[in-house]
C-alpha cells in the first residue's frame, strides 16, 4: 500500500473525538502522501462504530474484534501490528492518549518504524515531517525521519479539528487478528472522587480576574464554574482584594496549572499571571479590551462581554 | 535579559523645570527616621534607590528653621551650615547614580511642638493643633509673615548649595501653607483669609519667592493635599482643589499629589488592610482628567505593580509614579523592570511597619519585605548584593519555612552557601503568613469614612516573594511534610542547624500583666479558642463572643472585626488604654475603630479577665480591682501573648558532646522560635544570622555604626562659635583650677 | 525483590537560550539540570515496595551525559542501591526509541522483577520511552499508573484515564509500569544521605559494555531533529466573532471537544 492508516480510539463502547481529529490531519496530508486513508477500528462491537467514522474521503474503514471487552494494550498492540502488516501504510496515526500511549510506542520500537508523539502539526516533504514541543514547551521542534519505510506518530488531542461525518459510509472490512491471551486482567473502571480544590489538578478552569469587577458577581462564576464541571480560579487581584482565597490563585506567585482547558474570563493578562497558565493545553480568553495581553497567550479569544458570555456558555452545558 | 516593550513609558525622560527626570519613577519624600543628623543613613538609603534606577529620590520632610522641630519625631533639618554638610551626602551619592535629589521644605506650625528647639511656631490663626497635645501657635502677623516666608527662601538657597535639584513647597498633610489655604485653620480677616485668593496668598507668594531665589538652578515642587478629606469645612478637589493647582499652575514645574492631612494620614499611607492599590486616583486623578494642570503630576497610592504603573502613564492619570514604601520594600523595582525580571520585585505588602517606627519618634525604619532598609550604611547591608559566605562549605539545616526561616534560607542561599535544606513541617512554607494573611475581613461594607476592610491577603506577599526567589537558588532544597525529630536534626548531616520553629497563642490565658494564667482559661476546651483556631475553623464559634487582648497588636482587633464581620456579639477586652495600641503607629486605627464602631463591638479597656467560666467571663477594671463586671458570653478567644515554640531547639542542643559526634558545629534558633516578635522582626532575625553566618559569633549580631557625635572631636571645638554668643558655661580648657575632691 | 527505575535527567532551558548547530541543538551552557519529576515517584514507589517486602534493590538506571550524574546520585541520596549510567557520544540527541533501546539493554542485565519508569519527562514529554523498553524486553506493561499494590507476584494497578476515570487491572511480574505523578509522596533526602550517596556503587558503562554500537543505536531511532525554533511571539489568539450567544456556543463546543480528546 502506501497511505495513512489511523487508528480510532474508542472508550467503554463509544468513539472517542481525537479520532476525526486524525481523519482530518490523515485527509490533509492525502494528496501529498499519495495513496488511500484507510481508517482503523478496534474494539467489542467494532462494525456499531462504522457511521460514526463515514467522513468523505476516508476510502476504507476496517473493523477488528478485540479479544477483549474493554481496551486492553497488548492486545491492541497486536492488532496494530497486524494492520501494519497486511496494510503496509507510509504513515499511522494515534491520538497521543493515556490508552495510546499503553501501545504506540511499543508497536513503534518492534517494527522500528519512524516515531514521535504528542505531535501539533503534521506536513509533507518527501515524507511526513512532524512538529512537536521541545524543552517543555519553550522551543518547538521539526522532526523528519528519514530511512524509514513507515512512521507512527501521535497527534495532540485538540490539534487539529475533527472532521465532518456524513454521507455513505466507504467501504469497510473485518480484520481477522490472531491474538495472544493478555498478560493483564481488567477488573474495573471506577469515578474518582473530588478532593479538597487543588487547581493544579483540574482538567478544567475557569479563571476570572479583576473584569468581573464587584466582589458580589464571584457567585455567578462559582455557578458557572459548577455547570461548565470546572475548576474556578482567579488571578491575583481577586486573591489580594481577599474575594477569593489563595489556593485558587493562578500565577507565578501563586499555583502553576497546565490544564487541558484554560478559559479566561475578564483577566487581562498581566505577565505575572501568564507565566502560571500559558502552558494550558487550550486557553479560552473573554475579555473587553482587544489590546489584551492575554490574547497573544490564548488559543481563542473574544472580545466580549464577559457577563453575556458566562449566561449564554451556562445553556451549554446541563 | 531584554525589557519588555510595553514597560517603555515607565523609561521615558520628562523635563521639570530645568531638570530632566531619567525615566518615570519617583521616590517622593517619605520618612526613614535619619533626617539630617544621621547623613550616612540618609545618604545610603536614598542612594540604594538611585542604585536601583529610581530618576528622583527626595528627603523626608526638611525643617526649614527651629521653629518647625517635630522632636521626637524625626525630620530632616536645613538651618545652617552643617546641616547643607550632612545632606550634601545624600546629594552627592543620588548624583553618582544618576537619580535628582529633592528637598521637601517644611514649616508645621503647631503640628511640630518644638520639643527639642523649644521655640514657638507661628500660624495663620492661633488655633491648636488638632493631634498635638497642647500646642498653640503664635498668631502670625504680617511681619511674621514675610519672616516665614524669608525661612523658606534661605533655606531653598542652602539646599541649591546643598546640591538639591528638586526644592519643594511643602503644603500636604496640612502644613504652613495648607493651614493657609484652608478655612479650617485659616480665620483670619485681612488679605491672607477670607477668600479663596487670599487664602492662597501666602503659599503663591511663597512660591514666587522660591522661584525667585533657585528656580533657575532648581525645578520647584510643591506637594498639595488636593482634598483634605474633611469636607466644605476645608480643602475639596471639585472646589479649592483644583483651583489652587490652576492657580499656582505658572509657578510650579512639579506637583506632587496627595490628600488628607497629618492628624490621620493613613488615608494617603493607606495600609493594605483598608486600601488597594492606587487609591488615591479618586481623588488626585481628578486634576489632570479635568485639565487643571499643564505641569507634569507625580502622585501616589502604593502603587507596585508595573503593569498599573503603565496603565496610569498611559491613561493620563499622573505622569510620574510617585512611590514612598514600594521603593522601600524594593530599591530595585526600575532597574527590574529593565531588566526583564519584573518576577523579582519584592512588592510592598502594605504593613505600614516603616510608618510605625517614624511615627514612634526616633528608631530608624524598618521594612517587613526588605530587612535591609535602615541597615544600607549602619550595616552596610545590600538588598541585592550577598558576599559569598566564608564558611560556604558548611551544610545547612534551617528547621521551619516561616518569615525567619524563609528569609535565612533565601539569603543563605544568595550566599553561595554549598547546601541549605529549608525542611517544614506543614504542606506549604510561608509559616504563620498562610493564616495571618487570612484575616482583616470584616462584613465588606466600606466605612463611613473612606476604607473597606479587605484583608491582609497582601501579607501573603512575605511567602510569594521568597517563594520565587528559593524556587531560582539550585544549592536551597526546600522539603514540605517533613516534620523533624530532634534526632532528625542531630542525624540530618548538617554542620550548621538553624531552627526556625515560630511559636503558638497562650492557651491558658498567660498574659504580660498579670505574668500568671487566667483561672478557668483553657483552650483546650471546645469553647475557648487560640486565634490560629478562629481561622482554621475548628471549632464552632457561638453568637455572643469575647476576645481578650493583651498583645498590643492587630490580633485580638482583627479576631473581633472577622467575627463580628460574621454578625456575633463580640466583646473586645484589654487591660491597657487602648486595644491595638500598636496600629495607632502603623496608621490603621482610626478605619480600625470605625469598622469596630460599625459592627457593633463593645470595646472595653483598662479590664483584665479575673476568671473565665462556661458561659461567663469575670473581669475587673484594672484602676480599680473591686469594681467587677461579668460578661455573659458562649466563646472566648484569648490573644493575651505567645510562646516560642523552642522545645526542638532545647533538646537538640542539650547534649553537646552528642553534637560534636554529630559533627554539628552551631545550632542557632531565629524568629518568633527565639522569642515571639513582630514579622518585620521575625524577617530581620532570619537575615541577620545568615550575613553574618561567617562572622566569628554568628548568634551575636555584629556591632552596627551609630551616628554619633563624639566627644573631643575637633569639628565641636569652637563652643562659642557654634553658640553665636558668650556662654556663661565654660569648656574645661577654660576653667581655671578645679576643686579638690 | 529487585526493581530497576529508569530515570532521567531533564534539561530547563534559561530565559535566553542559543540555538546551535545549524538550529538543530541547544547551546548546553543555557541548560540546567534536574531529576526528572516523574522518577522522583517511580523511584519512591520501588523504594516503598522494596522496604514492604523487608529486602530486595533498587537499581536507578539512566542513559546521559556527566549531566546527568547528579541526578542518579540524587536517586542513590534518596535510597536507592545502586546506580547505572550509560553514555556514548553516540547518544547525543537520541530520541526516545534509541534510548529505550540502549536502556534495554542495560535492564536485561539486571532481570529485575519490576520496572518503573516515569510517565514522561518534563522537557520532552514523549511519554514513550518506558512502554518501548518494555517493549524490547518483551515485559508486560501498563502506562500512566496512579495506585500500585503488590502481592505475591502480581501487581494490581489503577490506570489514571482522561476525565477523572480510573481503570483497575492486575498483572503479572515481570513487568513493566509508567508512573504517574502523585502517587505517593517522594521522600526527601537528607544533607548525610548526600554525602553517603558518593559512596555507593555506581557503574559507567558504554555502548559497548552492553554489545551495542553507533550502527544499532542508528536502526532503532524513531526520529531525527530537523530544526529548532523559537515559537512564534503574538501569534495571536484565534479570534471568536459574532454575538455574546454565538460566541459561547463556540466557546462550548471547543471545550467539549478538549476535554473529550
Amino acid at each position: 500500500m502506501s497511505g495513512i492508516l489511523v487508528l480510532a480510539e474508542t472508550r467503554r463502547g463509544e468513539l472517542r473525538p481525537v479520532t476525526l481529529e486524525l481523519v482530518t490531519a490523515a485527509l490533509a496530508l492525502k494528496d501529498a502522501a499519495g495513496g488511500r486513508v484507510v481508517l482503523a477500528v478496534v474494539g467489542d462491537e467494532p462494525a456499531a462504530l462504522v457511521g460514526a467514522l463515514a467522513a468523505p474521503g476516508v476510502d476504507e474503514i476496517l473493523t477488528v474484534a478485540a479479544p477483549t471487552p474493554h481496551f486492553e494494550a497488548h492486545g491492541a498492540q497486536q492488532a496494530l501490528e497486524a494492520l501494519i502488516e497486511a496494510e503496509r501504510p507510509d504513515l499511522v496515526l494515534l491520538g497521543h492518549t493515556i490508552d495510546s500511549m499503553g501501545f504506540g510506542p511499543a508497536v513503534a520500537a518492534r517494527l522500528g518504524l519512524g516515531f514521535a508523539s504528542d505531535v501539533t502539526r503534521v506536513s509533507w516533504d518527501g515524507g511526513p515531517i512532524a512538529t512537536r514541543g521541545a524543552y517543555g514547551g519553550k522551543l518547538v521542534a521539526e522532526l523528519e525521519f528519514p530511512d524509514r519505510e513507515r512512521t507512527l506518530l501521535m497527534l495532540r488531542a485538540g490539534a487539529y479539528d475533527p472532521a465532518e461525518v456524513g454521507g455513505a459510509a466507504p467501504a469497510t472490512r473485518a480484520v481477522d487478528v490472531a491474538f495472544e491471551a493478555p498478560p493483564t486482567e481488567h477488573v474495573e473502571f471506577r469515578e474518582v472522587a473530588a478532593g479538597d480544590v487543588d487547581i493544579t489538578k483540574a482538567d478544567f478552569l475557569v479563571s476570572i480576574g479583576r473584569g468581573i469587577e464587584d466582589k458580589d458577581n464571584i457567585a455567578q462564576f462559582e455557578d458557572l464554574a459548577e455547570k461548565l464541571g470546572a475548576t474556578l480560579s482567579a488571578s491575583r487581584p481577586l486573591v489580594d482584594a481577599g474575594w477569593m482565597s489563595n489556593a485558587r490563585q493562578v500565577g507565578q506567585s501563586g499555583k502553576t496549572v497546565q490544564p487541558k482547558v484554560y478559559l479566561a474570563l475578564g483577566i487581562s493578562g498581566a505577565v505575572q499571571h501568564l507565566a502560571g497558565m500559558q502552558k494550558a493545553d487550550t486557553i479560552i480568553a473573554v475579555n473587553t479590551d482587544p489590546d489584551a495581553p492575554i490574547f497573544g497567550v490564548a488559543h481563542y479569544g473574544a472580545v466580549a462581554d464577559l457577563f453575556d458570555v458566562a449566561e449564554a456558555l451556562e445553556q451549554h452545558f446541563a | 535579559m531584554a525589557r519588555d516593550p510595553k514597560y517603555d513609558v515607565l523609561f521615558e525622560p520628562i523635563r521639570i523645570g530645568p531638570k530632566t527626570l531619567k525615566n518615570r519613577f519617583y521616590q517622593v519624600p517619605h520618612c526613614i527616621g535619619a533626617g539630617s543628623e544621621k547623613p550616612g543613613m540618609q545618604a545610603y538609603h536614598r542612594a540604594m534607590k538611585a542604585e536601583g534606577g529610581w530618576g528622583a529620590c527626595c528627603t523626608e520632610y526638611c525643617s526649614i528653621h527651629p521653629e518647625s522641630d517635630d522632636t521626637s519625631r524625626v525630620s530632616a533639618r536645613i538651618w545652617d551650615e552643617g546641616d547643607v554638610r550632612n545632606l550634601a551626602a545624600m546629594t552627592e551619592r543620588l548624583h553618582h547614580y544618576g537619580a535628582l535629589a529633592g528637598i521637601e521644605l517644611w514649616y508645621g506650625g503647631p503640628h511640630a511642638p518644638c520639643m527639642e528647639s523649644r521655640a514657638t511656631p507661628r500660624g495663620p490663626s492661633q488655633i491648636p493643633s488638632d493631634f498635638e497635645i497642647n500646642i498653640h501657635p503664635r498668631y502670625a502677623d504680617k511681619d511674621d509673615i514675610l519672616e516665614l516666608q524669608k525661612m523658606y527662601v534661605d533655606a531653598a538657597i542652602r539646599a541649591r548649595d546643598a546640591g538639591f535639584d528638586i526644592v519643594y513647597v511643602y503644603g500636604a498633610h496640612a502644613y504652613l501653607p495648607f493651614q493657609f489655604l484652608s478655612p479650617y485653620y485659616n480665620k483670619r480677616s485681612d488679605e491672607y483669609g477670607g477668600s479663596f485668593e487670599n487664602r492662597a496668598r501666602f503659599w503663591r507668594e511663597t512660591l514666587i519667592a522660591v522661584r525667585e531665589a533657585v528656580g533657575d538652578d532648581c525645578a520647584i515642587a510643591s506637594r498639595f493635599a488636593v482634598d483634605h478629606l474633611f469636607g466644605p469645612v476645608s480643602i475639596e478637589v471639585g472646589e479649592d482643589g483644583a483651583r489652587f493647582v490652576e492657580y499656582c499652575d505658572d509657578l510650579v514645574d512639579l506637583w506632587d499629589f496627595t490628600v488628607g492631612d497629618i492628624a490621620e494620614w493613613g488615608q494617603n499611607a493607606g495600609p493594605s488592610r483598608f486600601f488597594e492599590e492606587n487609591h488615591e486616583k479618586p481623588y488626585t486623578g481628578q486634576i489632570k482628567a479635568g485639565n487643571h494642570t499643564n505641569k507634569p503630576v507625580v502622585g501616589v497610592g502604593r502603587i507596585t505593580n508595573p503593569d498599573t504603573m503603565v496603565a496610569i502613564i498611559n491613561s493620563g492619570q499622573f505622569d510620574i509614579i510617585g512611590a514612598a514604601r514600594p521603593s522601600i520594600s524594593d530599591p530595585f523595582l526600575p532597574r527590574k523592570i529593565e531588566e526583564g525580571r519584573p518576577d523579582d520585585i519584592r512588592e510592598c505588602i502594605g504593613c505600614n511597619q516603616c510608618i510605625s517606627r517614624w511615627e514612634i519618634g526616633g528608631p530608624p525604619m524598618v521594612c517587613t519585605q526588605n530587612a535591609t532598609a535602615g541597615e544600607e550604611y549602619r550595616r552596610g547591608w545590600h538588598p541585592e548584593k550577598f558576599s559569598r559566605a566564608a564558611n560556604a562549605e558548611k551544610g545547612v539545616l534551617v528547621v521551619g519555612a516561616g518569615p525567619a526561616g524563609m528569609e535565612c534560607a533565601m539569603v543563605l542561599g544568595k550566599r553561595e552557601m554549598s547546601a541549605v535544606h529549608l525542611v517544614e513541617a506543614g504542606k506549604e512554607i510561608g509559616g504563620c503568613v498562610n493564616w495571618i494573611s487570612q484575616l482583616g475581613h470584616s462584613d465588606g461594607k466600606e466605612n463611613l469614612f473612606r476604607g473597606t476592610a479587605r484583608g491582609l491577603g497582601e501579607w501573603a506577599r512575605i511567602k510569594n516573594y521568597r517563594q520565587i526567589q528559593l524556587d531560582k537558588l539550585r544549592n536551597v532544597e526546600v522539603h514540605l511534610n517533613s516534620r523533624l525529630s530532634a534526632q532528625d536534626v542531630l542525624e540530618y548531616g548538617a554542620e550548621i542547624v538553624i531552627i526556625a520553629t515560630g511559636c503558638s497563642f497562650a492557651t491558658d490565658g498567660l498574659n504580660p500583666a498579670t505574668h500568671e494564667p487566667i483561672p478557668g482559661a483553657d483552650t483546650t476546651l471546645d469553647w475557648q479558642l487560640t486565634p490560629e483556631e478562629v481561622v482554621s475553623g475548628t471549632k464552632t464559634i457561638g453568637e455572643r463572643v469575647l476576645v481578650l487582648e493583651n498583645e498590643g497588636y492587630f490580633m485580638g482587633a482583627t479576631i473581633a472585626q472577622k467575627l463580628a464581620g460574621q454578625g456575633k456579639q463580640v466583646h473586645l477586652v484589654t487591660q491597657a488604654g487602648d486595644i491595638a495600641g500598636y496600629m495607632e503607629y502603623t496608621l490603621e486605627a482610626p478605619m480600625l475603630h470605625r469598622d469596630l464602631h460599625r459592627l457593633g463591638v463593645d470595646i472595653h479597656t483598662h479590664t483584665m479577665l479575673e476568671r473565665v467560666e462556661p458561659g461567663a467571663c469575670h473581669a475587673y477594671n484594672v484602676w480599680d480591682t473591686g469594681h467587677k463586671d461579668v460578661f455573659e458570653i458562649d466563646t472566648v478567644v484569648l490573644c493575651t501573648q505567645r510562646i516560642s515554640d523552642d522545645a526542638l531547639y532545647r533538646e537538640v542542643k542539650a547534649d553537646k558532646a552528642r553534637l560534636e559526634q554529630e559533627g554539628i558545629e552551631a545550632v542557632y534558633v531565629i524568629g518568633d522560635a527565639s522569642a515571639p516578635r513582630m514579622i518585620v522582626d521575625s524577617v530581620f532575625d532570619g537575615h541577620r544570622l545568615a550575613r553574618e553566618i561567617d562572622s566569628p559569633n554568628p548568634a551575636m549580631p555584629l556591632p552596627f555604626i551609630r551616628e554619633r557625635r563624639l566627644w573631643g572631636d575637633s569639628s565641636n571645638d569652637d563652643f562659642e562659635g557654634q553658640l553665636q554668643s558668650t556662654p556663661d558655661v565654660l569648656p574645661l580648657s577654660q576653667l581655671g583650677e578645679g576643686i579638690p575632691a | 525483590m529487585k526493581i530497576v527505575v529508569a530515570v532521567k535527567a531533564v534539561a530547563a532551558l534559561d530565559e535566553e537560550v542559543e540555538l546551535v548547530d545549524g538550529d538543530t541543538a541547544v547551546d548546553p551552557d543555557g541548560l540546567e539540570w534536574d531529576l526528572n519529576e516523574w522518577d522522583t515517584f517511580s523511584l519512591e514507589e520501588a523504594l516503598n515496595l522494596r522496604d514492604a517486602a523487608g529486602d530486595g534493590e533498587v537499581v536507578a538506571v539512566t542513559v546521559g551525559d556527566e549531566e546527568a550524574q547528579d541526578s542518579l546520585l540524587a536517586c542513590l541520596a534518596k535510597g536507592a542501591d545502586r546506580g547505572v549510567r550509560v553514555w556514548d557520544d553516540a547518544l547525543a540527541g537520541a530520541d526516545p526509541l534509541a534510548v529505550a533501546r540502549v536502556v534495554a539493554a542495560a535492564i536485561e542485565r539486571e532481570q529485575p522483577d519490576l520496572v518503573l519508569c516515569g510517565v514522561q519527562s518534563s522537557d520532552a514529554v514523549n511519554g514513550a520511552t518506558g512502554v518501548a523498553i518494555a517493549a524490547h524486553l518483551g515485559l508486560p506493561h501498563v502506562a500512566v499508573v496512579k495506585g500500585l499494590q503488590h502481592d505475591a507476584g502480581v501487581a494490581t494497578v489503577e490506570r489514571e484515564l482522561e476525565g477523572g476515570l480510573v481503570e483497575v487491572l492486575r498483572v503479572r511480574l515481570p513487568a513493566l509500569l509508567t508512573i504517574q505523578t502523585g502517587i505517593n509522596e517522594p521522600r526527601y533526602a537528607t544533607l548525610r544521605a548526600i554525602k553517603q550517596a558518593r559512596d555507593k556503587p555506581l557503574d559507567e558503562l558504554d555502548l559497548g559494555d552492553l554489545d551495542l554500537d553507533e550502527a544499532t543505536v542508528s536502526a532503532a531511532a524513531g526520529a531525527r531533529v530537523r530544526r529548532l525554533r523559537h515559537p512564534e511571539k503574538g501569534e495571536g489568539a484565534q479570534m471568536l466573532d459574532g454575538s455574546p450567544a454565538e460566541v459561547a456556543a463556540r466557546i462550548a463546543d471547543i471545550v467539549k471537544e478538549r476535554l473529550s480528546g
